[in-house]
């Protein structure tokens, strides 16, 4: 546990060692992580897909050493899926089993009233830990030293699974009818929810988390970022490539290039041994940035304009559009 | 410090930004944890616990930086420290350079220099030179001589306080809480020190005395400017509420051309409320269909004997609405905002289809999928509001395009006027949307008492609809558009 708080001792250790686990991340990012740490809260992180909410989790996990249980949300997703289910195959045994040893557990009793107390005194744990399932809520609450939970676009999920969230985000602890409440260990999970934002989330939801929205990086963040994760690409082609894909999310596209794209294109460019880009070469790789054929075709014309303007030393073409 | 929060957070909440009293105290514990001494980090801190949605932030980002911004009143006193001293070279320098940085104290050192010149030329000052100056005595005049600003800003913000300057409420009131908070500051002091000094006969005395008159001048400036920013900051909003209530109620028509983006805004709450209340998709039980292996799950713990069923069920499929509006001159302001209404409602309506004409009709959908709602509007009012209004050929229109997608499940919504400038009603074709489909509701703009004066065909429209509304504010169009969620979904 050392090493955590160790690292989790201010933003700026957070930042850095981030950045030794290849995560470039903004202050804003590391703040969050700060806070969630210090302030045991839940971070919801909300952004345009692809730029690194799911990663951040993966990440954060794997910094401080910490296992990573993920749940991926769908339409659906209810508690039997989430939280715990009931071992029925081993129940349906144990009835069984206690048929059988009914007979001496009655053994001698008198009337029906008796029997019943008898049957009372006879330990019942039929719903008990050992026939539950734990499922990744409960598992995650149950991890001895803590842990990093991860529910994966809660925002598709159903409204009713969200009110199921709301105790486990609060106050760590899950209530099972047939048991009782289960706690969190010493260390309570820190948690990350992802929204894609297709639907707005429940303000008790919200309430409960620290809110965190990730934009598109600047392009000076991206660029660190590629050098992190592709860190063989030629500084200048990196350079050129970062500021194509940053004039590309000003124009009208139904789904604008996100971190991860560009980092898909950067190593698409790295096997084509590239070494600037040009006109020809950006309409042939361009469906790894772009995935949809009618914003293909709308860029088409722009491509000698965008790919001029990038390849400029200075970064800073004239603003003249085709 | 913990009030300086609270009234941040009063701030932001006039604002329109959400922020319920559990994350008052999460941001209080941030703060805590945080401290007030590095902005950034606090900022970034309290961005993460305060505004919950993009927007929010936006404006948590304006608001942060207008109430936390007491750096311009270091910047500027300093530089006119400088200007006033006139040999204090370097630190003249400085605080200029420091002024121009902090952007919002740009526009205000220019403005206290030109006082502080203009009351010079006034009284035609005696020029005393540089030289030593006397002590100075009474409190107020102690902060103003002394070299940092910082506990002259803190008694400012003491004496607004006192002041309750958070309580302003209209713009009239900046002069008097400007002067309630130099009288607590201890104006009145200040003032009996000055004239003594200006008629004492020792020079160093009345020295002190122009610069000290120098100084209260400034020092007005600075009162008046923070007023005006806390104005901004807590009575702003109120104001705006006013305003808001007040075009709920009004007649679309008579809104006028500035106030759209608020009625843009003021739609987009009401339908994000409707969403939120209707968002939840009923569940329809198929009788009959044994859901196998949920009963058998469930009745594992009775031993496996079957007698608690469970059926299987389906979500009901969110419903179609067909809505269609007439553009022509009469009509076109309330279609606007009906649209915009509908389309806001996208999240638990994904299947509006719009339908927009004058006299000939067309499909407008696509339209509002490709652009914005505001484009996608003055596009459709551009490109359909021009002809003069036919009905019948509408309807005729309608049947020809899509009548054969209007099933039980689909909700027809139509807008407009029945001023058929006597043509034929066609009568024949509502009744066939009508029996097709599970609902037809027309809105019309105008009072129920004039339906039927004129050209007006609402008399026969209205045998053929399940339910006819006057509709022409944005109190009507919300609780149809709720009743019409209630009644689909």
């Amino acid at each position: 546990m050392a090493d955590i708080e160790q690292l989790a001792e201010s933003v700026d250790s957070l930042k850095d060692s981030f950045e030794a686990h290849r995560y470039i991340c903004s202050d804003q990012i590391a703040t969050a992580v700060y806070l969630a740490y210090h302030l045991r809260k839940p971070v919801l992180i909300e952004g345009p897909p692809g730029v690194g909410k799911t990663e951040l989790a993966k990440t954060t996990a794997e910094m401080f050493a910490l296992p990573l249980i993920r749940l991926q949300c769908y339409e659906g997703l209810d508690e039997a899926k989430a939280i715990y289910e009931w071992k029925y195959g081993k129940q349906l045994l144990y009835t069984q089993v206690l048929k059988e040893t009914l007979d001496e557990v009655l053994q001698g009793a008198q009337g029906f009233a008796e029997s019943v107390s008898r049957l009372h005194e006879f330990g019942d744990i039929f719903f008990s830990e050992e026939f539950l399932e734990p499922r990744p809520l409960l598992k995650a609450l149950r991890e001895e030293d803590g842990c990093v939970l991860l529910l994966d676009e809660v925002d598709k999920s159903d409204h009713e699974f969200e009110s199921l969230l709301l105790e486990i985000l609060s106050d760590f602890q899950v209530s099972i009818p047939e048991i009782g409440t289960v706690k969190a260990h010493r260390e309570p999970p820190i948690v990350f929810l992802t929204s894609n934002n297709t639907r707005e989330i429940s303000d008790a939801l919200k309430r409960r988390c620290l809110h965190l929205y990730i934009p598109f990086p600047d392009a000076d963040l991206e660029q660190r970022i590629i050098h992190a994760r592709v860190p063989d690409i030629p500084p200048e082609l990196r350079r050129q490539l970062v500021t194509f894909i940053q004039d590309l999310r000003d124009l009208d596209l139904k789904k604008v290039p996100a971190i991860s794209e560009t980092i898909d294109w950067a190593r698409t460019l790295l096997l084509l041994h590239t070494e600037s880009l040009d006109p020809d070469l950006v309409r042939d790789t361009l469906n790894v940035i772009l995935k949809f054929q009618e914003d293909i075709e709308n860029v088409d014309a722009e491509i000698a304009t965008l790919t001029n303007k990038a390849v400029r030393t200075d970064g800073v073409g004239p603003k003249v559009r085709a | 410090m913990d009030r300086t929060l609270t009234h941040f957070i009063a701030a932001l909440r006039n604002a329109e930004v959400r922020i319920s009293p559990a994350e008052t105290l999460d941001a209080m514990n941030a703060v805590g944890l945080v401290g007030y001494r590095d902005r950034a980090f606090l900022k970034d801190s309290l961005a993460l616990v305060l505004p919950k949605t993009a927007d929010e932030k936006e404006t948590f980002d304006t608001t942060f930086d207008q109430f936390f911004s007491f750096e311009d009143l270091a910047g500027q006193s300093v530089a006119v420290d400088g200007d006033g001293d006139g040999e204090d070279g370097e630190g003249g320098g400085e605080g200029q350079g420091q002024g121009e940085g902090l952007g919002g104290g740009k526009g205000s050192p220019g403005k206290g220099k030109k006082s502080k010149y203009a009351a010079a030329e006034e009284e035609e000052e005696e020029d005393l030179g540089p030289g030593a100056m006397a002590e100075p005595r009474s409190a107020l005049a102690r902060l103003l001589m002394q070299e940092g600003t910082t506990e002259l800003t803190m008694r400012m913000a003491e004496a607004a306080e006192e002041a309750d300057l958070t309580q302003i409420q209209v713009f009239t009131q900046k002069g008097l809480y400007t002067r309630k908070i130099m009288d607590a500051m201890g104006l009145a002091d200040l003032v009996r020190e000055i004239a003594e000094l200006r008629a004492s006969p020792q020079v160093p005395e009345r020295r002190l005395g122009q610069e000290l008159k120098r100084r209260r001048d400034w020092l007005r400036e600075l009162v008046r400017d923070y007023v005006e920013r806390q104005f901004l900051l807590h009575a702003d909003a109120t104001g705006r509420r006013l305003r808001e209530d007040l075009l709920q109620k009004v007649k679309l028509s008579n809104i006028e051309h500035r106030n759209f983006r608020l009625i843009q805004e003021i739609v987009l709450r009401m339908a994000k409320k409707l969403a939120a209340l209707h968002s939840r998709r009923r569940k329809v039980f198929k009788r009959g269909q044994l859901h196998v292996s949920r009963t058998l799950r469930h009745n594992m713990s009775y031993d496996g004997s079957i007698f608690d069923l469970h059926w299987k069920s389906v979500k009901v499929d969110r419903p179609k609405v067909f809505a269609i509006c007439d553009v022509s001159g009469s009509v076109a302001a309330y279609a606007r905002f009906m649209l915009m209404f509908l389309y806001s409602l996208e999240e638990v309506m994904p299947k509006v289809r719009s339908f927009a004409f004058s006299s000939d009709l067309a499909e407008v959908t696509e339209l509002f999928e490709r652009n914005k709602i505001e484009d996608a509007i003055a596009k459709t009012l551009r490109d359909y509001s021009g002809g003069s209004t036919d009905y019948g050929q509408a309807f005729q229109d309608f049947r020809k395009l899509c009548m054969d997608e209007v099933d039980n499940r689909t909700t027809i919504i139509i807008l407009g006027d029945a001023r058929n400038n006597y043509g034929d009603p066609r009568t024949d074709i509502l009744k066939e949307m009508y029996d097709r489909s599970k609902r037809v509701i027309w809105l019309n703009p105008e009072s129920r008492n004039t339906w039927n004066v004129g050209d007006a065909e609402m008399r026969k429209y209205t045998a053929y609809v399940h339910q006819a509304e006057e509709c022409n504010s944005l109190v009507h169009l919300n609780r149809i558009v709720g009743n019409l969620l209630r009644a689909v979904a």
